[in-house]
């Protein structure tokens, strides 16, 4: 089990960005987005044959070419400022009990990518996520963060259209972050990083949903930016955040006309007025997830 | 490493072949054929991989009333030179299960060959014959058994959303670490995954016979083969419906999604019964 570098650069002060997929893929989307817009270079990886099964054979006239593995890996950028360490998983190393990374494994994950980000001198450490919120698919999702450091608190309050997760209207100040996106931060605390985590808010109806949910990570995405002090001139979650909106729209069409009358409630009063699916209709949307859609079976 | 490899005995070998099979894969067809070789050939354990790391240990599965325990066990037959590997699947660790597979071939018994046995749905009726082929860890191995007519020069690449077999991960770690290995698939009929199709036993073993030069005495097989057919004559005989859909089988006609269901069902039903009464 370990980390292969294929470099060793020198960087200035850098500040990490995590990213495993997770609900809406939201997180990933928004980390894999900034890494392509800023071109980061590839640094590294994290061998896989202890975190994953994998997922994918070559065989090329009968001959076992090659077997591929869930990616896990790392990306570098000097930037004017501070410079960037990216990190990116295809997966998180779950069990086939769930699809979010937990236990020993998780863990272990965790601090192979906190490794790097020590050897390197990170300030700080981001993931991002989806916060599965009460909210319409046609509202702007805001952005939901959370810290490791009390001292940063006053920070994330200072960006437009990101709240902190105990001002989210009815949660009080409890919450939790399910999978990596979460433990990490967490990780981070115990040694010694700077934390945060910003997730981008997804309806409630739509979280089960096999698809990404760009608008979200489109809204993680502008904090980051401005968290980081990066120009992104063309964001290039416009064109996926279009596709997907007609997808959300075909879908959401399919709803029963009572849940959708229920729902469309929502665009005409105030987030904190707004009341979350009932226990009927999330067990109908469960029960029906998959009529939306084609799923390919496994071999 | 040795701490999960538990040996009983050292049994002597020259350069053995090594076949596995797994006893819950596909039609449970490797659990079948490996169970045969063990009992025919009279194979003995000498090598246990400590269940602990690879198989979730908070409780037991039953099946037919009887408590179930994941074992992996190595057996040989010094007389056949042969080391036979059967196991549950593991549930974690698998690139550190499939080599520890690796080197009790390689390291403790200096395997020459490695073949694992898997069975694949075919969607054709049983009344039409459909041939074994094979996928090999480098070309010298698929040429080494050219004579077995195993090839079929196919091309594949896993879908998305799809995963490897865990023998094809066990084929690639034995191609890393140069231990000439196949895999081999076995064609079973989507209406007998649920059963047991002893066709596909003898298939599978009469590649292993004529590879290893086993002398397998066939008559049991033969027998459960010719008990089947009579049995699907009968239900054909007695369903108008059931022998419909397997005819359109047989005249290579696409099933719709119910009948595919139906024929499944109705199969399992018919052939479990006249088990269950002997």
């Amino acid at each position: 089990m370990g980390i292969v570098l294929h470099k060793e650069p020198e960087l200035h002060n850098p500040e990490m960005i995590v990213g495993w997929p997770g609900i809406g893929n939201v997180g990933i989307i928004t980390v894999e987005t900034l890494r392509q817009a800023l071109q980061a270079e590839e640094l590294g990886e994290i061998e896989p044959w202890d975190f994953f099964y994998p997922n994918k054979v070559v065989i090329k006239a009968d001959i076992l070419i090659d077997m591929g593995f869930p990616g896990s890996k790392f990306y570098f950028k000097r930037m004017p400022k501070h410079d960037l360490l990216f990190f990116i998983g295809e997966e998180q190393p779950a069990t086939r009990e769930s699809a979010y990374a937990e236990g020993k494994r998780a863990y272990e994950m965790a601090n192979l990518v906190l490794d790097v980000a020590q050897k390197f001198s990170c300030r700080r450490i981001f993931t991002s996520g989806a916060a599965i919120a009460i909210t319409h698919h046609t509202a702007q999702p805001r952005v939901w963060a959370v810290t490791n450091q009390k001292g940063l608190l006053s920070e994330l309050r200072s960006f437009d259209n990101t709240i902190l997760m105990s001002e989210v209207e009815g949660r009080g100040n409890q919450g939790s972050i399910t999978g990596l996106n979460g433990l990490l931060i967490g990780a981070a605390k115990r040694r010694g990083f700077d934390g945060i985590c910003l997730m981008g808010e997804i309806p409630d109806y739509l979280s089960r949903m096999p698809f990404p949910y760009p608008k979200a990570s489109k809204a993680v995405l502008n904090t980051l930016a401005k968290i980081l002090s990066i120009g992104i001139t063309h964001n290039p979650l416009e064109d996926m955040i279009l596709q997907m909106e007609a997808v959300v729209d075909n879908v959401y069409q399919q709803f029963p006309p009572e849940i959708r009358e229920r729902l469309e409630q929502r665009k005409f009063t105030t987030q904190a007025k707004q009341e979350a699916i009932s226990e009927e209709d999330e067990q109908w949307f469960k029960e029906h997830i998959d009529e939306f859609f084609n799923k390919d079976k496994g071999v | 490493m040795t701490e999960l490899l538990k040996f009983s005995a050292q049994p002597k070998l020259r350069k053995p072949t090594l076949v596995i099979g797994w006893e819950s894969d596909t039609a449970r067809l490797g659990g079948k054929v490996t169970d045969f070789l063990i009992k025919t050939l009279d194979a003995q354990p000498f090598c246990d991989i400590d269940p602990v790391e690879f198989f979730p240990l908070g409780g037991v599965t039953i099946e037919n009333d009887i408590v179930q325990f994941p074992q992996s066990t190595f057996y040989a037959s010094r007389e056949h030179n042969l080391v036979i590997f059967r196991s549950a699947m593991p549930r974690y660790e698998w690139h550190k299960f499939l080599n520890l597979v690796v080197d009790v071939a390689l390291i403790y018994c200096h395997v020459k060959e490695m073949y694992s046995i898997g069975g694949i749905m075919t969607l054709i009726a049983h009344t039409i014959s459909s041939d074994s082929w094979a996928t090999f860890s480098s070309p010298q191995i698929k040429k080494t058994l050219s004579a077995y007519k195993l090839s079929r020069d196919m091309d594949f690449e896993t879908p998305p959303a799809s995963r490897p077999t865990l023998n094809s991960y066990l084929l690639w770690i034995a191609k890393k670490r140069e231990l000439p290995a196949a895999n081999l698939w076995v064609p079973i009929t989507f209406y007998l995954m649920t059963v047991d199709d002893p066709n596909a036993h003898k298939k599978a073993l009469e590649f292993l016979d004529n590879r290893l030069d086993l002398s397998l005495d066939y008559t049991g097989i033969d027998a459960n083969i010719k008990k089947q057919n009579e049995k699907l004559i009968r239900l054909r005989q007695s369903s108008e419906e059931v022998d419909g859909v397997i005819k359109k089988l047989e005249r290579n006609q696409r099933l719709s999604e119910e009948e595919h269901e139906y024929l499944v069902k109705t199969v399992d039903d018919y052939l479990r019964r006249g088990k269950n009464q002997g």
